[in-house]
């Protein structure tokens, strides 16, 4: 990519990100979330090599669809109660399309297909900046639309996140494609939660957002994208043996990790509302998240990889990635349970 | 001051056991100081056992609190009563003669030391077991016997029939175990205490369930039939062990058990009936075994069951007096009849056959007297210590109210005791020697010697002396016609003829196709072959196949684990197998279409 | 409390601390030094909140921390040669990891509060996973560990919704108020679900049977510091989890317990009889554990006071008895190099003294008077007889089969001739020896006075 286009990318996907989510008014959100998605793909395709384009392609027809229906949405609803403002969406049905319209963008359920292909074919950073900040935007859009939501419909689509995500994550060895359905199952359990209390979906995106960067980063050192890579790993950065357990495992969302903590306060509030057999279902299913994590586990810090990477030479470089984050990132990642009076949203 | 003098008793098997490690006597070897510890603390209980016939006070110490649960107290407590008076000097004689006769027999063992510290603990755990007043404390003596009797039996642990006669004796002694459980369990239930006083104050009328589970514990410990394959294997220990575990001291416990509790069983009727006819159905079945036996100890052994079913009988008629004494008299001559057997083994290079001994009278005199004087006591011969004990249970049995098969059963089984016993002597002591001539015989050692004179003293004396301190009241004096009372000297003779002239008739006849009879005299009534196959297994089978393979590592294992994962598979490669086709993307748009009119129409 | 769970974080540093010869005896002294503290708990009021709202003992915690704290530097001993290879980074992680696990036990058995205890008690996996899978010998401890996390896992996720369900709808979680406040719940579909979720958690992990296959795995495949905290304290979470919650819900248990009731006592007969066909000795230890732990889900169900006290008692006694096991079985395998009973016959002749403790802990496992198995088991007996007499036919038997397997097993691994390819095995180690010993000494002191551990008296 061009030196000088660079800044002008990256204010321009966040400058999208930030218009729609602080507008009020659909049309600018409209536009933001248009500004976000073009900027974006040059980001994917930061490496050219055939399979970006194509996950730019994909990235593009997807999301430039779910723009299209947004619109329509919006512009049916505008037509029958004559507003722009995005908190009175009133009519049921543009609601369903809006609704439709954020899934495919969050790629939840049954409109996940892109995401673990789009993953995929991009590099770790830019596979981050997907899983992550491009969640910012619809997810902003929902929590200022949560109340005309249709549950039933969130609820069921949720629920097949969480399985999609499991199931799929099963079948990989590819690291971004696991990453990729962890990151559908998590946006099942935010918008799980949505309909009932809306900050507990900002913090979860929030503990979310701090988990998947820590796993992507610690890739990123080795530029590990598959499971035989990162099971190499262990001659070359030691320290990062009991670092991936630990993010991978908070990942899972196993106690007393901070993963844990916002499946919590989402078990917490649905049970509180009356609902028992959701919360069941999902906090199983979600252990099969768990066992791939500990599949990648097993292979990177419990066994040793019998052959040493000296064939590919890397033991001889210093690393010269940025590990600046890592530390307090990887803290945020294991500790957060104990202060979680401090930070558990309003209700 | 008896009850200090006991407790000194009991106190003085300490050390022993304590110093074992620290080698403190330094003028005598471990060994000798054992024995002399033990012959003076039967000199010691002689003095209490002496003042307590005087008095006849019974008394029970109670120190040491050790727990309390919600309403059951448990404390170290001890009851001296005639039978545990009695019975501790007996025992402590018996162990006496037998650990100096194991410093003969034993004296090239490398392990001598620890064999001597085995049965000192064997000892103490018996004496523990005697005195109890409290049905744990008993039971802590019940299993610490049993636990010694696994660990002599197995004392050559390098020989495999030796690990399987412990496990064997193990095994048959635990089945009894759960009765005695089951016993402790309905007590503490219904009575709430586990104190002989408290049970009988609170249970007039006996239940016959508890009494059930002590029958069982009792037949298992004292090789009752159905339980008694375990005697004779456990001959597979050294000849002390034998002598003084398997014959005089631990296998009686049962039979103790019965006594102590004897107040709760004399009531109920269903109890005594089985007690006798278990009793007499052993006495018959064990005396058979007895007959066509070859290996001396073996005789010994069956002989030993035989007499412990006839204690059995005893208590089925209320006479419990009479088969403690009968357990005091047994003592005696039973030890004594192992150490001969010992003395001929030892001396015939460990050769147990008798068909390979003979005319050991003349190399083997003290051994050959005592063995005779010791059969003739066993069965009963007058004025012999076993003559108090047997002639009275016989007449009392014949006297009394009672079962007359049970009854016909044990006067056949006390004729085939003559039978056995007159067999035994015959073939080992008389005619011409059979064994090989190269065999140096020698019966010089004093600690051979000292202790078979002393307990044949004991047969020939303690009958006497234990009746007459017997209180006056227990055994009924019975007033029977002259053919009732010569009916147990004349079924004892008419064993010894019969013997005799099949001796004879063996002798003169060439051998001939064994009988049915034999055969299940000499097979020991197939028990074992059956019991002993059987049960272990099916038991085995069932819990290799259906324990193991079929439940644990098929079914569970494929009904949870693998059944998951499987599903988890199926689903996983149903939802991930996408061919990345944005025309397939699209056409999932009809599913939010499809679930919305389904949820809004 | 903090006095012992702060010198146990401490423990950290100083391992961490440590220069390489002196590490193990660090950690050793260290942890022997706090292991008496949970002993200052004994004299106090039959009260949970005595030290902290937060983590607190009473009668039932107190004799588990006690078991707890003294199996520390037991494993630390009986890890040093399993350890010898690795470098001293490795050591100081894998006793990090105890040391965590350690910190973990201890606050989940103090916890006052039911969330904080969930919390815990999960927690207590990941320490022991990493034990096991990644010092484990064989491949296969891989889906050992496997099975261990999911059965766990699975098991108690429906507990963690019913915790948070009871705390939406009673406003606390606190165990002490729970049970003195308890309202009594109506015998109702969604009650008794409610119920199952609560124990079944527990049942998994203690585990019942059929849903015990994670334990001969682990056990089989961990190292001997995993095996040994395994049966000793692990097992006893379910136990103690079990012991608390049943009182919270209080008139259920009476019928919804026949099922299980029935399943222990029938699953303590099959397992005990696979012991009987084992050639595998640490697994023939771990099914003995399961067979053990039946009993004390029998007694926990049943809900008397007696039965409590005798759940209690065989939890401590049972958890010394198979860790010293484990430790037999361990420097068996450390001498043949193999876990196979067949392989390692025979041994008494070699090491006389290790026969002695084979001997003393087969006996303390078939529950010889008067040692507090025994007394344990009694309790259980007595307990399930005056529920139904006929149950006695079932734990008799099993009474039967529990002797006959230790027997067996000391039979064949001591007793017998000697096979040649041991001869040249090395002599025990005082290590081993103190470590046997270690183990044997509080089992004999407890039988002194087996007072302080018969667990909560109402």
């Amino acid at each position: 990519m061009n030196p000088l286009a660079q800044p002008i990318i990256y204010s321009a996907v966040f400058a999208g990100t930030l218009i729609a989510a602080s507008s009020s008014h659909w049309f600018l959100t409209w536009v933001g979330l248009e500004m976000n998605m073009l900027a974006f793909i040059p980001i994917l395709t930061k490496k050219t090599n055939p399979r970006s384009t194509e996950a730019a392609i994909k990235y593009f027809l997807v999301q430039a669809t779910a723009s299209m229906i947004l619109m329509m949405a919006i512009l049916s609803n505008n037509l029958l109660s004559g507003q722009w403002t995005m908190t009175s969406t009133t009519n049921q049905y543009s609601s369903l399309m809006i609704l439709t319209a954020l899934a495919m963008k969050l790629g939840m359920a049954p409109f996940h297909f892109w995401v673990p292909e789009v993953t995929q074919g991009t590099t770790l950073t830019s596979g981050l900046l997907l899983l992550t900040w491009q969640k910012l935007a619809p997810i902003s859009i929902m929590y200022q639309i949560f109340p005309v939501v249709n549950t039933n419909i969130l609820l069921t689509f949720s629920t097949l996140s969480i399985m999609v995500g499991s199931w799929g994550g099963l079948n990989q060895t590819q690291l971004r494609k696991i990453l990729a359905y962890s990151s559908i199952t998590h946006m099942g359990w935010m918008m799980a939660i949505l309909p009932y209390n809306p900050n507990i979906t900002i913090f979860n995106l929030t503990i979310y957002i701090v988990l998947t960067t820590t796993a992507f980063l610690a890739l990123n050192l080795n530029s590990s994208t598959t499971t035989l890579l990162l099971s190499r790993s262990w001659n070359k950065l030691t320290w990062l043996l009991p670092l991936i357990p630990s993010t991978l495992l908070s990942l899972g969302g196993l106690p007393p990790l901070s993963g844990f903590l916002p499946k919590w306060l989402v078990i917490e509030e649905l049970t509180k509302n009356g609902s028992l057999v959701i919360p069941t279902i999902m906090a199983i299913i979600t252990l099969a998240n768990l066992y791939f994590y500990t599949r990648l586990i097993y292979s990177t810090s419990i066994t040793l990889f019998p052959t040493s990477n000296n064939v590919k030479m890397k033991w001889q470089f210093e690393n010269t990635k940025p590990t600046l984050l890592l530390p307090t990132l990887t803290v945020l990642t294991t500790l957060l349970l104990p202060i979680a009076p401090l930070m558990s949203p309003a209700p | 001051m008896y009850t200090a003098m006991t407790i000194l008793t009991l106190i003085s098997l300490i050390p022993p056991v304590a110093t074992a490690l620290t080698n403190t006597n330094k003028k005598s070897s471990y060994p000798h100081y054992v024995k002399t510890i033990i012959a003076s603390t039967f000199m010691v209980s002689l003095l209490p056992t002496t003042m307590f016939m005087c008095t006849d006070q019974e008394t029970i110490i109670s120190n040491w609190h050790w727990t309390a649960t919600q309403t059951l107290e448990l404390s170290l407590s001890f009851k001296l009563d005639y039978f545990s008076m009695m019975f501790i000097p007996v025992a402590l004689f018996v162990t006496w003669s037998i650990m100096e006769f194991s410093l003969w027999y034993m004296h090239s063992d490398p392990n001598i030391n620890q064999f001597f510290k085995y049965l000192l603990i064997f000892l103490t755990t018996m004496l523990i077991l005697v005195t109890a007043n409290n049905l744990f404390q008993l039971f802590i003596g019940w299993e610490g016997v049993g636990i010694m009797s696994f660990l002599l039996i197995g004392w050559w642990y390098a020989r495999e029939e030796a690990n399987t006669a412990a496990i064997q004796a193990i095994l048959y002694n635990r089945i009894g175990d759960i009765g005695f459980i089951l016993a402790l369990a309905w007590f503490l239930f219904h009575t709430n205490s586990w104190e002989p006083q408290q049970m009988l104050l609170l249970n007039t009328s006996s239940n016959f369930l508890p009494l059930a589970g002590l029958l069982l514990a009792a037949a298992g410990k004292s090789a009752q039939l159905g339980l008694h394959p375990w005697l004779p294997s456990a001959m597979e220990g050294p000849t002390p062990v034998s002598a003084l575990l398997h014959s005089s001291t631990m296998v009686v416990a049962g039979i103790f058990l019965l006594i102590r509790f004897h107040p709760l069983m004399e009531n109920n009727q269903p109890i005594q009936t089985l007690t006798l006819c278990l009793g007499a159905i052993t006495t018959l079945f064990t005396a058979i075994c007895a007959l066509t036996q070859n290996d001396i100890k073996k005789i010994v052994a069956f002989s030993t069951s035989s007499q412990l079913g006839l204690m059995m009988v005893t208590i089925g008629i209320n006479q419990p007096h009479l088969a403690f004494l009968h357990i005091c008299t047994h003592a005696f001559f039973k030890a004594m009849l192992f150490m001969c057997s010992g003395s001929i083994i030892h001396n015939l290079n460990n050769e147990q056959d008798i068909r390979k001994m003979g005319g050991l009278f003349k190399t083997l005199p003290l051994t050959s007297t005592s063995l005779t004087i010791g059969s003739l006591a066993l069965t009963g011969m007058p004025f012999l210590t076993g003559f108090y004990s047997k002639d009275p249970i016989i007449e009392t049995a014949n006297m009394s109210y009672t079962n007359a098969w049970a009854l016909s059963m044990t006067l056949i089984a006390t004729s085939l005791t003559s039978a056995y016993s007159t067999r035994m002597i015959l073939l080992t002591l008389t005619n011409q020697p059979r064994f090989p001539t190269l065999i140096n015989i020698n019966e010089n050692d004093p600690s051979l010697l000292n202790p078979i004179k002393r307990l044949t003293a004991g047969s020939l004396l303690a009958g006497f002396l234990i009746i007459n301190s017997i209180p006056p009241i227990s055994p009924s004096q019975t007033t029977v016609p002259l053919y009732l009372k010569l009916t147990a000297l004349s079924v004892t003779l008419l064993g010894f003829l019969t013997a005799f002239d099949l001796y004879l008739l063996a002798n003169k006849l060439k051998m001939k196709n064994p009988s049915h009879t034999f055969r299940f005299s000499n097979m020991l009534g197939f028990y074992p072959n059956t019991i002993h196959r059987t049960i272990p297994y099916t038991s085995l089978l069932m819990s290799q196949n259906l324990a193991s393979l079929l439940l644990d590592l098929a079914w569970l294992e494929k009904s949870m684990p693998k059944a998951i994962s499987h599903h988890q598979i199926s689903a996983s490669t149903t939802i991930s197998s996408q061919k990345g086709m944005i025309k397939l993307y699209s056409l999932s748009l009809l599913i939010p279409l499809s679930l919305a009119l389904l949820l809004i129409v | 409390m903090l006095k012992l769970i702060i010198p146990t974080i401490m423990l950290l540093p100083l391992t961490w601390l440590s220069k390489k010869h002196m590490i193990w005896i660090n950690t050793t002294t260290h942890s022997l030094i706090i292991s008496p503290i949970p002993l200052l708990f004994l004299s106090q009021a039959n009260n949970l909140f005595i030290h902290s709202p937060s983590f607190s003992s009473d009668p039932l915690t107190t004799p588990l921390l006690m078991l707890t704290t003294w199996l520390l530097p037991l494993m630390i001993m009986a890890s040093q040669h399993h350890l010898s290879n690795e470098s001293l980074l490795r050591k100081k992680l894998y006793l990090s990891m105890l040391i965590t696990l350690q910190v973990s036990l201890i606050m989940t058995f103090t916890a006052t509060e039911l969330m904080m205890f969930y919390i815990l008690f999960e927690t207590t996996l990941i320490p022991t996973l990493i034990i096991i899978t990644r010092w484990g010998n064989q491949p296969e401890r891989l889906n050992a560990g496997s099975y261990f996390l999911f059965y766990t896992l699975v098991g108690s996720l429906p507990l963690l919704i019913a915790l948070i369900h009871t705390h939406n709808t009673l406003g606390s979680l606190n165990i002490m108020l729970l049970t003195l406040s308890s309202p009594s719940l109506a015998n109702s579909w969604s009650n008794n679900i409610m119920w199952l979720a609560c124990v079944m958690a527990f049942m998994v992990k203690m585990p019942l049977y059929g849903l015990h296959l994670w334990l001969p795995k682990a056990h089989v495949e961990a190292p001997i510091a995993g095996s040994m905290v395994l049966a000793a304290v692990l097992l006893k979470l379910g136990g103690y989890g079990m012991m608390r919650l049943t009182l919270i819900l209080s008139p259920l248990t009476k019928h919804m317990a026949y099922p299980f009731l029935m399943l222990s006592l029938w699953g303590m007969i099959m397992t005990s009889s696979i012991c009987l066909r084992q050639t595998d000795l640490k697994s023939l230890i771990a099914y003995s554990s399961v067979s053990h732990m039946a009993l004390v889900i029998a007694a926990i169900l049943i809900q008397t006071p007696w039965s409590f006290a005798g759940a209690t008692i065989l939890m401590v006694a049972h958890g010394l008895t198979s860790s010293l096991l484990f430790c037999l079985a361990n420097s068996n395998y450390e001498r043949t190099h193999s876990r196979t009973m067949i392989l390692s016959r025979g041994l008494q002749i070699l090491l006389p003294l290790m026969a002695f403790w084979w001997l003393t802990a087969s006996l303390a496992n078939l529950a010889l008077p008067p040692t507090i198995n025994l007394l344990g088991e009694l309790f259980v007996l007595m307990a399930s007889f005056s529920w139904a007499n006929t149950t006695i036919a079932l734990t008799g038997l099993n009474m039967l089969i529990t002797a006959l397997y230790s027997l067996y097993m000391f039979i064949t691994t001591q007793r017998g001739t000697l096979t040649h390819h041991i001869k040249n095995m090395k002599p025990s180690l005082t290590r081993e020896n103190m470590l046997m010993f270690m183990h044997l000494f509080p089992l004999l002191l407890l039988s002194l006075n087996p007072n302080i551990i018969t667990g909560p008296t109402p």
